[in-house]
């Protein structure tokens, strides 16, 4: 099991790009299989996928329900104002 | 809000012509599902509930108007999130009102050239560590990255868009998509290093 990686700053971009969903099918097997091999990397890739996991799980606030009802109510009140609007401009023009 | 409103219907009568009923539903359908996503984005990058808030708003109206233009049953969610982002570059970079007065810190201004550097080898801290963290304190880590780097962390560890989609919001080619991305995970672990030191976690946990 080697303890000390040569190509850190390549492994971690594999890494990434894995745990983005980015890498192919072969890059992935690749690395995984290379993983069993190599402490820092096996180091590495855990600390990756626990910031992304934790970050989602942790790191989410939701949306304020007034704030919800305030956009709502807006916009929905512009698309009323619009129903009357368009008919009416219209009826003016033909005028 | 209402002199904008006012505007915005204006401006909606001039865009390409929509029906409102189907406006409405397409509003509800496709827009309104990512209002979480959205407010939780504007937060991250105000820093500041009340501006997260006019943001979030804005966008949404700024949507509205435009929603002529956008294609029923496209990604709706990185249409928003891109109006979102250009909505904060434009009016916010340089406003903010309440007790956070942050300035703002931009990494294009601070790095120049290769965009593949190399960053400078730390120690790291190790995953268990990351696993105990509250999430105020991983927050915390985030919020202390200069915006750039903020941005694209949360849209695509958060938000999981791919790189494409990274590259079409943020106006990036991939290749900086991944060096950015690396970069700025880079800083957080390092940031996250910090905390974990100052908070006293475990010592044995950390790599020497």
């Amino acid at each position: 099991m080697k303890t000390a990686c040569n190509h850190q700053h390549a492994c971690i971009q594999l890494i990434q790009k894995i745990l983005d969903g980015e890498a192919s099918p072969e890059e992935e097997a690749m690395f995984l299989e290379k993983k069993e091999q190599c402490l820092p990397c096996q180091e590495g890739y855990a600390l990756e996928k626990a910031l992304k996991e934790q970050m989602k799980a942790k790191c989410r606030v939701a949306c304020p329900e007034s704030l919800v009802q305030r956009i709502k109510e807006k916009l929905f009140l512009a698309l009323v104002l619009i129903s009357f609007l368009i008919p009416l401009i219209l009826e003016y023009k033909l005028k | 809000m209402e002199t904008t409103l006012g505007l915005a219907l204006e401006e909606s009568l001039q865009e390409k012509a929509i029906d409102p009923a189907l406006a409405r539903v397409r509003f509800e359908s496709e827009f309104m599902p990512h209002m979480n996503a959205l407010y939780n984005f504007a937060l991250r990058l105000t820093n500041d509930e009340e501006d997260a808030q006019d943001l979030l708003q804005d966008t949404f109206l700024k949507a509205f108007r435009y929603i002529g233009s956008f294609e029923s049953g496209t990604n709706a969610k990185a249409w928003l999130f891109r109006i979102l982002k250009n909505n904060f570059i434009n009016d916010y970079r340089k406003k903010s009102r309440g007790p956070n007065k942050v300035e703002f810190e931009w990494v294009e201004q601070s790095y120049v050239g290769d965009e593949d550097a190399e960053p400078a080898f730390h120690a790291d801290i190790k995953a268990e560590s990351v696993q105990e963290m509250l999430g105020d304190e991983i927050t915390k880590a985030i919020q202390a990255l200069p915006v750039d780097f903020r941005m694209i962390i949360i849209l695509c560890d958060l938000e999981e868009f791919s790189y494409e989609e990274l590259g079409k919001i943020l106006n990036i080619p991939i290749g900086t998509v991944r060096s950015r991305l690396h970069r700025a995970r880079a800083l957080l672990k390092e940031k996250l290093y910090d905390y974990a030191l100052q908070k006293g976690y475990r010592a044995d946990t950390l790599s020497a």
